[in-house]
C-alpha cells in the first residue's frame, strides 16, 4: 500500500517531518518500509530578481543579465530565453548546484561559464529544468511578491511517499483516510473527513429494479445510483498526479474517480455503462453453470457457480469484488452510469480470487474485509466527484438493499487486566482515551472497567485482549519496562526431550564427526536407495512442490549418499559424517510414523599422505567399529555387543550389528557396491544406521570408582591354532568364563594364516596380570598362566604353539 | 691454607677439561677424577682431618661449594654436548611443517543454533520439547485460532496428505500438544523442523526450523516477554543487543508484536543488511491469543502468558553472516568444517 504525504494531508495536519511520522507509524503497526521523495529542485536554486538586461554582443538571442539572488551584490548572468525581462522573479541556480539527471545519467553542476567570451556566475531556470512542469517555452516566472534568497528546494517540497507493509488483520489502512484516523489517535491534531455535497436528484424517473439480490449472504449491502450525461475525459492533473505518485495509472475521469475513492475511502467501486446493461438493470447473484465473462484485463474466465457475480438482466458483467467485465465498462463515448458502492463477503471473493488465480486493487480489501459502514459515504463522496469533474446530472437516489445490520460487539475493559497483560502502567484515562481517539464508543462503567463499541471499520477488535493491543500500539511498546527474567521451573527436567538427543549429538561430534542436516523431502528412486523400504512404506503428500521433492524419507541413507555424492563430485574426498533426523513410514508393522534415526558414514583418508614417505591410510571397517565403540563408551552403554550380520544394503561379509541391551539398535559395514555406482568414489564407503530411539533408551552404567593398582603388572603370551571361523570374541569370551585369578587384560596381538595351517589361523593374545594387593610372583603368574593353556586346549579346541 | 689452594686449583684444572670435553665419555671421565669415588676430592679427605677446629667450618664450605659447582658444570657441559650431538646429527626439526591433525567433529551450524538457543532458554527455566512433524489441522491451525478461510491453510501453502494431515507449518502445535497434555504453569521452548511450499531458491526451502516459546502462567505480561527475549539476545549474540518491539499480527497471539534485535552487522549505525534501520526482525510474539487458551482448556480469565517463534536458519545466518539458505542443505564439508 503506498499513501502520498500530500494527499493524507488533506484529512489530517501533519506536524512532523515525514521521517518522524514514518518511525511513528512503524512503532504502532504500519510498517514503513519505504519513504520515497518526489522532490525534484536541487538545493542551491534561490529566489532571485532580474535587475537589467542588455543584448550579448556576440549573440542574437543571449542577454546579459544583473540578478540579485537576495544578497544585495548582483550576479552577471548570461541568459538564453526569451523572457528574461528586468523586474521578473526566477528560480536562480548558483554556482555549485547540482542537478541529477532523472533518467539516471550524469551529475550537471553548475559553475562559472562564458559564454561567447562574456562571463556568468550561474543558470536561470525553466519550470521544466527544475522538475516542476513539462513548461520549457522560458523562465519559470515566480509571483512578484516573492522574497528574493528563498530556496526554491523548499518552496517545491514535492510529494513524499510510503510504501506500507500492513498486517492482514487491518484492511481498514488500506486507504489514506483510514491511515489518517490511525495519525489522528497517534499525534491528535484536526481529522477532516472528505467533502461530499450532492445536489437534489434531477427529474422523478423511477429505478424500479435498478437492483436485485439474489444472494444476500455474498451480499450483505449493495448500492447503485444513476447519473446522466457524464463526459468522459481525461482527469485534472492533481487527480492524475496523485494517483500517479502512489503507482495507479489513470485511465479517464469517472475509472480514475472510483480508484481515486477507494485509495482515499477504502472502498472498492465500481461504475457500468447503463446503456451497455441488458435492461438497464444490476443482478447480484451467484454465477450460473457455464457461465464466462472476460474480464477487464481482456481474459475469459470461466465461472463456477459458488462465485458472486453482477449481472444485467442476462449474463454476468463483473466478478463481483475482484474485476469489471469488458463489455460493461466506461468507454469514451459513455454518458450515462451506474455507481456501484457495495460489501461483499470477504471469504467469497477471496475464494474466487484463488480460484481465478485473477487479483486486484478491490479484491485485495475485500478478501481483507471492508467497512460496510463506508458504502454509502463512499458512493457519495464519488458521486459528487463525478458531477464536478465529469459533469452530469444525479437522476437516482441512492438505490441501496441491504441486510439489516450486525450489531458491533459490546466489550468489556478492565483497566487492571489491561495493564497485567501488558507489564506496564498505564492510566485508566489514557486507556479510555486511546480508544476513544481511534473512533471507538467508550462508555465508563466504575472505577475499574468500561464498555468499548468498536467502529465498522474495526473488525479485528472483539475482546479485551484486543483492546489490550490498541493500548500497547498507541501508547507504545517502547514504554515496556525492563524487568527481570522470572526463573519458574513449571515442569520436570526429564520431560525436556532435546536434551538426550544434544547429548547423543555431542558424543558423535567427539568422535571427531561432521554433522550433516539433510533434506526431509527427497525423490522416490533415492528414497528407495534403501532397500529395507518399498514404494507402499513412503509417506508422500498429496501436494509435492515437484518430484524431486516428493516423498518424505524412509531412512537417512538416500540422502547420506547423495550428500557422500555431492562432496565427491566437488573433491572432497575425505568425509567422516552423521545425521540425526527424523524419518517416516506408512508400514506401521516396519516402524512408527515418525521415527528418529541416526547414520554414520566415513570414505577416503584416516590420514593424509604426508612428506618423508608416511603413507595414506584408508577408513576401514575397524575405524567405523572403533569410532561406534569409542560413541557408546562415552555413553556409558556397557550392555552391548557387535555381531556378523547380513544386510542387503551391505557388502556381503563386511557386515555387522550392534546389539544393545539384547536388542537389535542398528547395522553397519561397507556399504554394497551396487549403492555407490556412478558416484566416481575411489574409496570404499562405511555406514552405519542406528534407530534413535534404542541409543535414547540404551542402559546407562553409574559410574564408580575402581581402585587403581600400585602394583607391577606381569605379562604373559598365549598363541594358538585356530579354526578359521574361530572370532576373536569367542575366544575372549571364553577367557572371560575361565576366571584366571589376577587376569586385568586379554588383547589380542597377532593373527595370520599360512598354507602350513591347513586353513586354520594363528591368534596370538597377551594376557596382563595385576593385583590391587601385592606384586604378584614369577611363580603364582606361570601357574595361572598355564592353567589357562591348558583350558583353551581342552575346552575351545585349539592347539597350542 | 693449602687445602683451600688444593680445591681451587682441583676446580680450575676440571673447568679446563670440561670446555675441551667432546663426548659424554669425556665428562664422565672428569667427573670420576673429581667428584667420583675415587676421584681428587675424596682423596682430600685425610687433609681435611689434620686442620685445625677452628678452621674447620671455612675449610668444610669451601668443599662442599666447590663441589656443588663442579656438579653444576658437569650437567651444563653435558647438554652441551648433547646439543651439539643432535644438531651434527640434523635432529632438529622445521616446526613449519605441517603437524598432523587431530580430528575434532563439528556440528551443524543450525544444530549449534539448536542447541545454543535451548541452552539459554533451559536457564531461564524452559523445557525443551518436541512433537511429530506430521500434525493435525486442529493442532496446527485450528486450535491456534487461525481462521478457517487463512491462506496458510491452502494446499498452496501447506503440504497435506490423503487422510487430511499435513507437515506442521510450524513449531506451535507443539504448543497446543503440551497444553493439552499439562495444567498451567507452562514453560516450554519448542525447536523442531517445519514445512511450507515454497520454492527453493536462496532464502526459501521446503523446510525450515523454528524455535517456540511458551509461558503460561497466573500473571505473564508482555514485559516478561521483553526480559526474556533481552536475555536471550544479550546471551546469543552478545551484550550490547537490545530489544524492539513493534505491533504486529499473528491469530495465535493477541496483542501480537514483532521483535528486532539491534543489527549485529553495525551495531544498530544503520547499514544494508537491516536496511538502514540498525535493527533486524527475529521474533515473532505476542501474549496468546485467548481463544487459543479457551481451544485447550485453559480459562483466560484464569492465566495468560506469552508465546513467541524464532526461525533457527534466520538466527544462524544473522550470526555467521551466510546469505544462502541451500548452503545448510548441501553439506559441503568445506562449508560445514567452518563452524
Amino acid at each position: 500500500m503506498q499513501i502520498s504525504l500530500d494527499w493524507l494531508s488533506d484529512y489530517i495536519t501533519l506536524n512532523t517531518t515525514p521521517e518522524e511520522l514514518a518511525a511513528t507509524l512503524t512503532r504502532a503497526g504500519l510498517e514503513v518500509e519505504e519513504i520515497v521523495s518526489t522532490a525534484t529542485v536541487p538545493e542551491g536554486v534561490v529566489t532571485a530578481k532580474i535587475l537589467s538586461r542588455e543584448k550579448h554582443p556576440n549573440s542574437d538571442h543571449l542577454s546579459i543579465c544583473k540578478v540579485d539572488p537576495g544578497t544585495g551584490e548582483p550576479l552577471q548572468i548570461v541568459c538564453g530565453a526569451p523572457n528574461c525581462d528586468a523586474g521578473a522573479i526566477v528560480p536562480l541556480a548558483t554556482i555549485g548546484t547540482t542537478f541529477k539527471d532523472p533518467d539516471g545519467g550524469k551529475d550537471f553542476t553548475i559553475g562559472k561559464g562564458k559564454l561567447r567570451g562574456v562571463e556568468s556566475f550561474g543558470m536561470m531556470c525553466s519550470a521544466r529544468e527544475l522538475g516542476l512542469s513539462n513548461d520549457h517555452e522560458g523562465l519559470m516566472i515566480l509571483p512578484p511578491d516573492t522574497p528574493l534568497g528563498l530556496s526554491v528546494a523548499q518552496m517545491f517540497k514535492g510529494d513524499t511517499v510510503y510504501s506500507l507493509e500492513l498486517t492482514q488483520n487491518r484492511p481498514d489502512w488500506l486507504s489514506h483516510w483510514g491511515v489518517a484516523r490511525d495519525v489522528y489517535a497517534l499525534q491528535g491534531g484536526e481529522l477532516k473527513f472528505p467533502a461530499a455535497d450532492l445536489p437534489p436528484v434531477k427529474g422523478t424517473e423511477p429505478f424500479p429494479d435498478l437492483v436485485r439480490v439474489e444472494a444476500p449472504d455474498l451480499c450483505p449491502k449493495y448500492t447503485a445510483r444513476v447519473i446522466r450525461g457524464v463526459k468522459v475525459a481525461e482527469s485534472p492533473e492533481w487527480m492524475r498526479k496523485r494517483l500517479e505518485a502512489i503507482g495507479i495509472r489513470p485511465i479517464n475521469n469517472i475509472v480514475d474517480i472510483t480508484n481515486y475513492v477507494m485509495m482515499e475511502l477504502g472502498l472498492p467501486l465500481h461504475v457500468f455503462d447503463r446503456s451497455l446493461l441488458k435492461e438497464g438493470r444490476i443482478v447480484v447473484r451467484r454465477a450460473a453453470k457455464g457461465e464466462s465473462i472476460t474480464a477487464l484485463d481482456g481474459k475469459k474466465y470461466d465461472l463456477e457457480p459458488e462465485m458472486l457475480v453482477i449481472a444485467d438482466a442476462e449474463k454476468p458483467i463483473a466478478i463481483a469484488g475482484v474485476m469489471g467485465g469488458e463489455y460493461s465498462g466506461v468507454l469514451d463515448s459513455t454518458t450515462e452510469v451506474v455507481l456501484e458502492a457495495a460489501y461483499f463477503n470477504k471469504t467469497s471473493v477471496r475464494t474466487t480470487s484463488a480460484r481465478l488465480n485473477l487479483s486486484s486493487d478491490a479484491s485485495h480489501r475485500y478478501e481483507r474485509g471492508a467497512d460496510i459502514g463506508m458504502v454509502e459515504k463512499a458512493s457519495a463522496r464519488a458521486a459528487s466527484l463525478i458531477l464536478e469533474l465529469a459533469g452530469g446530472e444525479l437522476v437516482s437516489d441512492l438505490v441501496s438493499v441491504a441486510e439489516p445490520p450486525v450489531p458491533q460487539p459490546h466489550i468489556l475493559c478492565r483497566y487492571g487486566r489491561i495493564r497485567s497483560l501488558l507489564g506496564m502502567e498505564v492510566g485508566d484515562l489514557e486507556i479510555s482515551t486511546i480508544f476513544s481517539k481511534l473512533g471507538m464508543e467508550v462508555e465508563p462503567l466504575n472505577d475499574e472497567s468500561c464498555r468499548v463499541i468498536p467502529p465498522t471499520y474495526r473488525a479485528d477488535v472483539l475482546e479485551e485482549a484486543d483492546l489490550a493491543e490498541e493500548v500497547a500500539r498507541i501508547h507504545g511498546l517502547d514504554k515496556i519496562p525492563d524487568t527481570a527474567v522470572r526463573a519458574v521451573k513449571c515442569a520436570d527436567f526429564s520431560a525436556d526431550t532435546f536434551a538426550p538427543v544434544a547429548a547423543i549429538r555431542n558424543a558423535l561430534v567427539s568422535t571427531g564427526l561432521y554433522e550433516c542436516l539433510g533434506t526431509s523431502m527427497i525423490d522416490e528412486k533415492t528414497a528407495l536407495l534403501d532397500s529395507d523400504f518399498t514404494k507402499e512404506d513412503l509417506v508422500a503428500p498429496v501436494n509435492p512442490i515437484s518430484l524431486d521433492l516428493a516423498v518424505l524419507r524412509p531412512s537417512l541413507l538416500g540422502g547420506m549418499l547423495a550428500t557422500v555424492k555431492r562432496n565427491i563430485s566437488r573433491k572432497n574426498t575425505n568425509l567422516a559424517l552423521f545425521e540425526i533426523g527424523t524419518c517416516f513410514c506408512k508400514t506401521p508393522e516396519k516402524y512408527p510414523e515418525e521415527r528418529g534415526e541416526v547414520i554414520l558414514a566415513l570414505t577416503g583418508q584416516r590420514h593424509p599422505e604426508r612428506f618423508s614417505g608416511e603413507r595414506a591410510e584408508l577408513y576401514d571397517f575397524y575405524d567405523l567399529k572403533g569410532l561406534i565403540e569409542t560413541f557408546l563408551e562415552e555413553r556409558g552403554n556397557p550392555h552391548y555387543t557387535i555381531r556378523k550380520s547380513e544386510d542387503r544394503r551391505f557388502a556381503k561379509g563386511e557386515c555387522a550389528e550392534l546389539v544393545l541391551d539384547g536388542k537389535k539398535a542398528g547395522v553397519f559395514g561397507r556399504i554394497h557396491p551396487s549403492l555407490v555406482k556412478g558416484m566416481r568414489l575411489q574409496t570404499p564407503l562405511y555406514v552405519a544406521i542406528f534407530q534413535l530411539s534404542n541409543l535414547l533408551t540404551a542402559s546407562r552404567k553409574p559410574v564408580y570408582y575402581q581402585p587403581v593398582s600400585p602394583f607391577p603388572p606381569v605379562t604373559r603370551d598365549v598363541a594358538f591354532l585356530a579354526p578359521a571361523d574361530m572370532e576373536n570374541e569367542t575366544v575372549i569370551a571364553f577367557i572371560k568364563r575361565a576366571k584366571v585369578p589376577n587376569l586385568t587384560g586379554i588383547q589380542l596381538f597377532d593373527i595370520f594364516t599360512n598354507d602350513s595351517m591347513n586353513g586354520r589361523k594363528s591368534m596370538a593374545y597377551s594376557l596382563t596380570f595385576r593385583s590391587g594387593e601385592r606384586t604378584l610372583t614369577d611363580e603364582e603368574v606361570n601357574k595361572a598362566h598355564e592353567k589357562l593353556r591348558s583350558k583353551l586346549e581342552h575346552g575351545l579346541g585349539v592347539e597350542l604353539r | 691454607m693449602e687445602l683451600l689452594d688444593q680445591i681451587q686449583s682441583i676446580v680450575r684444572e676440571a673447568e679446563t677439561a670440561l670446555a675441551s670435553a667432546k663426548t659424554e665419555n669425556d665428562v664422565e671421565t672428569i667427573r670420576a677424577k673429581t667428584i667420583g669415588r675415587n676421584g681428587a676430592f675424596t682423596a682430600l679427605g685425610p687433609l681435611m682431618g689434620k686442620i685445625p677446629p677452628e678452621e674447620k667450618p671455612v675449610a668444610g664450605r669451601a668443599f662442599n661449594e666447590a663441589k656443588q659447582t663442579l656438579l653444576a658444570k658437569i650437567e651444563e657441559t653435558k647438554n652441551r654436548i648433547a646439543d651439539s650431538a643432535a644438531e651434527s646429527a640434523g635432529e632438529t626439526i622445521d616446526v613449519t611443517l605441517p603437524g598432523r591433525k587431530w580430528h575434532a567433529g563439528r556440528k551443524h551450524p543450525v544444530c549449534q543454533t539448536f542447541d545454543e538457543c535451548c541452552d539459554i532458554f533451559r536457564r531461564m527455566g524452559f523445557i525443551a520439547t518436541s512433537g511429530p512433524e506430521i500434525e493435525t489441522v486442529f493442532n496446527n491451525f485450528d486450535a491456534l485460532n487461525a481462521p478457517a478461510d487463512h491462506p496458510s491453510r491452502s494446499m498452496v501453502d501447506t503440504f497435506y496428505f490423503a487422510d487430511g494431515r499435513i507437515m506442521r507449518s510450524h513449531t506451535s502445535p507443539v504448543q497446543i500438544r503440551t497444553m493439552l497434555a499439562q495444567k498451567p504453569p507452562v514453560r516450554i521452548v519448542a525447536p523442531g523442523r517445519c514445512y511450507r511450499r515454497d520454492t527453493p531458491d536462496a532464502t526459501h526451502g521446503v523446510y525450515f526450523h523454528q524455535i517456540e516459546g511458551l509461558y503460561i502462567d497466573t500473571d505473564v505480561s508482555l514485559a516478561d516477554l521483553k526480559s526474556t527475549l533481552m536475555a536471550f539476545a544479550a546471551e546469543f549474540f552478545g551484550e550490547g543487543i537490545r530489544v524492539r518491539m513493534r505491533p504486529s499480527f499473528f491469530p495465535f497471539t493477541e496483542p501480537s508484536v514483532e521483535c528486532d534485535f539491534t543489527c549485529v552487522m553495525c551495531g544498530g549505525k544503520g547499514c544494508k543488511v537491516c536496511k538502514n534501520s540498525g535493527w533486524i526482525e527475529c521474533v515473532g510474539a505476542g501474549m496468546v491469543n485467548p481463544n487459543v487458551l479457551r481451544n485447550v482448556g485453559y480459562d483466560p480469565e484464569q492465566c495468560q502468558g506469552f508465546a513467541f517463534g524464532m526461525g533457527i536458519e534466520r538466527l544462524t545466518m544473522i550470526k555467521h553472516r551466510i546469505e544462502d539458505l541451500r548452503l545448510f542443505s548441501e553439506n559441503d564439508v568445506r562449508f560445514l568444517e567452518q563452524f
